[in-house]
């Protein structure tokens, strides 16, 4: 076990960031902090940096308490949202920067720092860039600065805060892309910060999603997307069509539509159901009937637009005043030849329904 | 303040906010005049009163005793007080725009004291406080110490009414510039020390060269606080301004002229420097604020 983090609090003013907050972090792995802002994910990256306190709980470092340790002590490379950069200084300098100020007993030698800072330019591919000042460059090659400047103290854990977060969509891919082979050749552990779900899913080991202060679920990518833990999770992890439903002796009905779905050992009452947009099918109604229900497992539904652009196609359904999304092949979609107006049956596949309460609470406003 | 000028020119260069030719002549002709009649045509005058006998009798005046002794003693006070009072500018701006505190605000406004407050009232109550029937009064002169009338209050005074040059040029820059870049140095491992030498200083030194010589200025200059805890003994407690009026007092124009254009000489220096720093750094300072 390389971190752990157990019962952290913090509050700002009335603000609660972290609510009793307990976390491992693995040897070498990648892991993803996931949520929307005010979630706690950046306060909790900073205290794990020693740039802030928590108010209560305990953090170990590789078995030993690291809360009283200093970032210098904790050996920690943090990457900022922002860059960072020491805006007087060349990237040569901002990357030397760790190694220039380390104790003189622990300093290398000026031609060591020199050889270490040449070879993580290059590794970044910025050495040709290395007497630019910040200014002077663009915003991916300012965020590749960065991560060498944290690299060249060598950590044993590496932060990133939102790290392509201010970065263009392009840039923003290629350096995801760059980061996963870096830490697949280094295997160093490393956990970064984002609200970009899908950004998490692809590139971490393991994703941490975070909501309100609180950790809503842990688990590799497959297992938070396919199986999320409560209905934040679900609806913060892609696309979801939601239904408010009512729960009454073991069955659920969607409000409105003539479909029961069984919910055995659920209390009574309000409830939601989610259904991911490739989990329903579509299929072809020729002729527009009254009602609902087609039948036991087939719903009407008229559609309101079709988005046919790249390899998969989108359609939005009106289901009784409920807006459905749908996915699917591009080509699938060819062969339904369905278009706005049109009525189709549709087969809601594997969702997940839930107990109204907990949603209620997210509902609420921030 | 820099800035100002870019931004500035940018709304120019765009037609939907270019004013008609004859509206511009107009504002830039008001503008040209009013600098000429009350900022150019008085510095002119400094130096032609100054000249008007030649410039033997020009030097002559500035190398009487009285005048040297005030061109000296005018040196040593801002000498001390410039200093003094950049350090504490740099303390304060540093606390004010890197901490949270209770008091801040309160900070702030103190700072700002001396500029609300007329330069008489700040000298007399160096003379209230460590003058013979001042609250310190008796303990000083039971020690044979002399604060009014003598250098030490000479400094203070000036020190009270120069300390919000500093300070009041960083607070912006610093608060502008944010703590990002100290952050970054903390998780790298810098100590507090390092942090200032290496990351604060550096990115605020145009702004602090830039309020240094503008409190340099203002101490050379100042005329209201020093008049009242000088005394006036000639060739002793005098500064450059004192001296300026003791002589125009006595109708020794020339003198008087020669001093007062020392003075206006140093404020042209100070605009030269000033412009210097902007033009041969101005890439730098771009940088120090990408």
């Amino acid at each position: 076990m390389t971190i752990r983090i157990s019962g952290i609090c913090k509050r700002f003013g009335s603000f609660v960031a972290l609510d009793r907050v307990d976390l491992e972090v693995r040897a070498g792995e990648l892991l993803a902090l996931l949520g929307p802002s005010g979630s706690g994910k950046t306060t909790l990256l900073r205290i794990l940096g020693g740039l802030e306190r928590p108010d209560q709980g305990s953090l170990t470092f590789f078995g030993e308490a690291a809360l009283s340790l200093t970032p210098r002590d904790r050996q920690v490379g943090f990457v900022f949202q922002h860059y960072s950069l020491f805006r007087h200084m060349t990237v040569f300098d901002n990357v030397a920067f760790g190694l220039d100020v380390q104790s003189r007993k622990d300093r290398r030698s000026r031609l060591a720092i020199t050889e270490k800072v040449r070879e993580l330019l290059r590794m970044v591919q910025l050495e040709p860039l290395a007497d630019r000042y910040p200014s002077q460059l663009s915003g991916g090659q300012r965020q590749l600065v960065s991560l060498a400047r944290a690299l060249a103290i060598e950590p044993r854990v590496l932060l990133l805060d939102e790290p392509f977060g201010a970065l263009d969509a392009k840039v923003r891919k290629e350096l995801r892309r760059w980061l996963r082979r870096l830490h697949d050749d280094m295997h160093i552990t490393s956990v970064f910060v984002t609200h970009d779900q899908e950004e998490a899913l692809e590139l971490a080991d393991r994703v941490v999603v975070m909501n309100r202060g609180r950790i809503e679920q842990v688990g590799v990518p497959s297992q938070v997307y396919n199986d999320p833990a409560s209905p934040f999770v679900y609806d913060f992890l892609g696309n979801v069509n939601r239904f408010d439903c009512t729960i009454d002796a073991g069955v659920a009905r969607i409000v409105g539509v003539d479909q029961a779905f069984p919910a055995v050992g659920m209390a009574a009452g309000p409830a939601v159901a989610f259904f991911r947009p490739h989990d329903i099918e579509l299929t072809r109604l020729e002729a527009p009937a009254k009602g609902t229900a087609v039948s036991a497992e087939l719903l009407r539904a008229q559609v309101r637009h079709v988005y046919a652009i790249g390899p998969t196609a989108r359609v939005e359904l009106d289901l009784a005043g409920h807006m459905v999304e749908v996915v699917m092949d591009q080509d699938r979609l060819r062969g339904l030849g369905v278009d706005g107006g049109d009525w189709c049956g549709i087969k809601l596949g594997r969702g997940r329904l839930f107990r109204a309460g907990m949603v209620a609470a997210m509902a609420d406003p921030r | 303040m820099r800035t100002d000028g870019k931004v500035l020119g940018v709304h120019v260069g765009r037609p939907a906010l270019r004013d008609p030719a004859w509206l511009r002549s107009i504002l830039i002709g008001l503008a040209l005049g009013f600098l000429a009649l009350f900022v150019v045509l008085p510095l002119v005058t400094v130096f032609a009163q100054a000249l008007r006998h030649g410039l033997i009798a020009y030097f002559d005046a500035l190398a009487e005793p009285d005048a040297v002794s005030a061109i000296h003693l005018t040196l040593l006070v801002a000498g001390i007080a410039v200093p003094i009072n950049l350090v504490f500018g740099v303390t304060a701006a540093w606390a004010i725009s890197k901490f949270e505190f209770t008091g801040k605000s309160l900070l702030i406004t103190l700072i700002d004291l001396p500029f609300s407050v007329s330069p008489v009232i700040s000298g007399m109550v160096y003379v209230l406080l460590f003058g013979l029937h001042g609250w310190f009064g008796p303990w000083l002169r039971e020690h044979d110490l002399q604060v009014v009338f003598a250098l030490p209050g000479l400094v203070l005074a000036t020190m009270f009414v120069t300390f919000p040059f500093v300070a009041r040029e960083l607070i912006p820059l610093m608060q502008e510039q944010g703590i990002e870049e100290e952050e970054a140095a903390v998780s790298l491992g810098a100590s507090g020390w390092q942090i200032f030498w290496r990351v604060t200083l550096p990115n605020i030194r145009w702004g602090l060269l830039y309020g240094t010589l503008l409190c340099n200025a203002r101490a050379m200059g100042e005329f209201g606080a020093v008049s009242v805890v000088s005394g006036h003994i000639r060739g002793l407690t005098n500064t450059m301004p004192l001296h300026v009026e003791i002589l125009y007092n006595e109708y020794n124009f020339v003198g008087a002229f020669a001093v007062a254009s020392l003075l206006a000489l140093l404020a042209l220096v100070t605009l030269v420097a000033k412009s210097m720093v902007e033009w041969k750094w101005g890439d730098s300072l771009g940088h120090s604020r990408y």
